[in-house]
């Protein structure tokens, strides 16, 4: 837990004073104001009994995305695509290993080993194509935390560890709950 | 505050072989990189090495580069690159762990003539709408080769006539893994010694890097015509390698082939003198015994133009120390 904060804190440091306390102030307003309709995700995210349980989709409640086909979240996983349409930076927050919802990604998202992650993404930086890897994060409730906090960010998480003032977007116009939806 | 992010690639090798040269332990080349975001928007990006030598150690800038991205589809920058030309060049250049193979194709060596390996100017870059495709497009202008054309202008154009190229590149989605491109670079070229000419150079690749298997095949044409009058003429060079990582138990081995070949007409009025004409072949076994670090082992039979077949063994030690000391905490450190 305190490894957790002091990572949470460190990553939170990053950001300016300015966007910090901004950020802070929206993830508060919003935590109360979107409880409604995060119970409503959370509902709709409940895995279906005796299926594996879906990874959902989270992004900073600010961002304007409600919806990404499936090609689209790849190109942003991958750092293709590093700006989201209103031109703000994507801060891509992926869950260390050794955790389920990291394999499910790597294997369909990536479609790489750890091993093939890891070389992927020094040979981005590398190439000089992005000037830093995604942020690591060692748990669903600081993965949940920062992207509440840090604006243009979007991480995974199991649809079970969505919290209230999460907003999770639908891929290929489907929710974790919904039939067909490729993260699972 | 900026967050500094720092790499280092090295590697040591030994090397035995019937062709003149020295042989025995040799340390390649130390690589460094600085990578600095000051925001979302604006980064540096520098690479350093220094390169074992009879004489000791050359230092070199071989990046340095200063860009703002206005978003995906348009990124400024300005400095000092590795030319996109081809696949290589740009994707592993000094990065001697990211590579398959104990060397590059001879074509792109250290130190190569044959194509401008660094260019000096500034470049706009970026995503081309172009959905699924996932078309990507570089253009530069600079100083093009110094005098001596291994170099780059770094210290100004030498000649008064900028170089620029323009490259094209698709990573389709339907097609995860694979890069096809092609590219134009046009410069003249002015030697310390002998004639000056006008230089066109085309390229085009196909990489599938996803491993299973990893293929690569590029080639150039570089085209000089005199500006003193005289026939156009020109120069072929092209590698293509298989490699296959094994899988299962044996998944941290990968055989690997790489054939090339490189044809310089004799009245090539910059490349004849130079001796670049070159064929060969190279097979070898990579074995990555840790995420980081890798042993290679190589045998190469070749030819350059005016020298004998030789045959050669290579043993190369190769790794990379990812985000030294960074203020960020990426994948690289998991």
């Amino acid at each position: 837990m305190s490894r957790t904060l002091s990572q949470f804190r460190r990553v939170a440091g990053r950001t300016s004073g300015q966007s910090r306390s901004v950020a802070i102030a929206i993830a508060a307003t919003l935590a109360m104001a979107c409880l409604p309709a995060a119970s409503a995700a959370a509902q709709a995210a409940s895995p279906v009994a005796g299926e594996r349980e879906p990874i959902a989709i989270v992004v900073n409640p600010k961002d304007g995305v409600s919806n990404l086909s499936f090609d689209e979240l790849r190109r942003i996983f991958l750092g293709e695509q590093q700006f989201w349409p209103d031109r703000s930076k994507v801060t891509l927050l992926v869950r260390a290993p050794v955790a389920r919802e990291r394999a499910v990604v790597l294997n369909e998202i990536y479609r790489m080993n750890e091993d093939q992650f890891r070389q992927y993404w020094i040979g981005k930086m590398f190439r000089a194509e992005i000037a830093g890897g995604p942020k690591i994060v060692y748990s669903s409730d600081m993965a949940m935390n920062l992207v509440s906090m840090i604006p243009g960010s979007i991480t995974f998480v199991l649809a079970s560890a969505i919290t209230p003032n999460s907003k999770v977007i639908r891929i290929d116009g489907k929710l974790p709950s919904d039939p067909g939806y490729p993260l699972k | 505050m900026p967050v500094v992010h720092a790499m280092f690639f090295g590697d040591a090798d030994y090397v035995a072989t019937d062709r003149k040269i020295p042989a025995g332990f040799q340390l390649g080349q130390v690589v460094g990189h600085l990578i600095v975001s000051f925001n979302d928007r604006l980064n540096y990006f520098g690479e350093f090495s220094a390169t074992a030598q009879s004489t000791g150690y050359a230092f070199e800038v071989e990046r340095s580069i200063l860009r703002y991205d206005f978003d995906d589809n348009l990124k400024i920058s300005v400095g000092r690159y590795h030319t996109p030309i081809g696949y290589w060049n740009t994707a592993f250049h000094h990065g001697t762990w990211l590579q398959t193979t104990v060397s590059r194709p001879e074509m792109i060596k250290f130190g190569s003539e044959l194509l401008p390996t660094h260019f000096v100017g500034a470049f706009a870059e970026g995503n081309l709408p172009s959905g699924g495709l996932g078309l990507q497009y570089q253009a530069g202008i600079g100083n093009g080769r110094g005098s001596i054309i291994s170099r780059a202008g770094d210290a100004g154009d030498i000649n008064g006539s900028r170089a620029w190229t323009v490259a094209l590149s698709a990573r389709p989605e339907a097609l995860f893994g694979l890069q096809v491109g092609a590219d134009y670079y046009r410069d003249r070229v002015t030697p310390a010694t002998g004639a000056d000419a006008a230089e066109g150079i085309s390229s085009a690749y196909v990489a599938w890097q996803r491993e299973q298997p990893e293929f690569i095949a590029e080639y150039d044409q570089i085209a000089h015509t005199p500006t003193a009058g005289g026939p156009r003429t020109t120069s072929n060079a092209y590698y293509v390698q298989l490699a296959y990582r094994l899988t299962g138990e044996a998944h941290q081995w990968k055989p690997y082939a790489r054939f090339e070949h490189t044809t310089v007409p004799a009245t090539d009025v910059i490349f004849a003198p130079l001796d670049l004409g070159y064929e060969g072949a190279i097979t070898g076994l990579r074995y990555d015994f840790t995420s980081f670090a890798a042993l290679k082992a190589e045998y190469r039979r070749e030819h350059f133009q005016t020298y004998e077949w030789s045959n050669g063994a290579y043993l190369q030690v190769s790794f990379t120390v990812p985000n030294l000391g960074g203020g960020d905490h990426t994948t690289m450190q998991q």
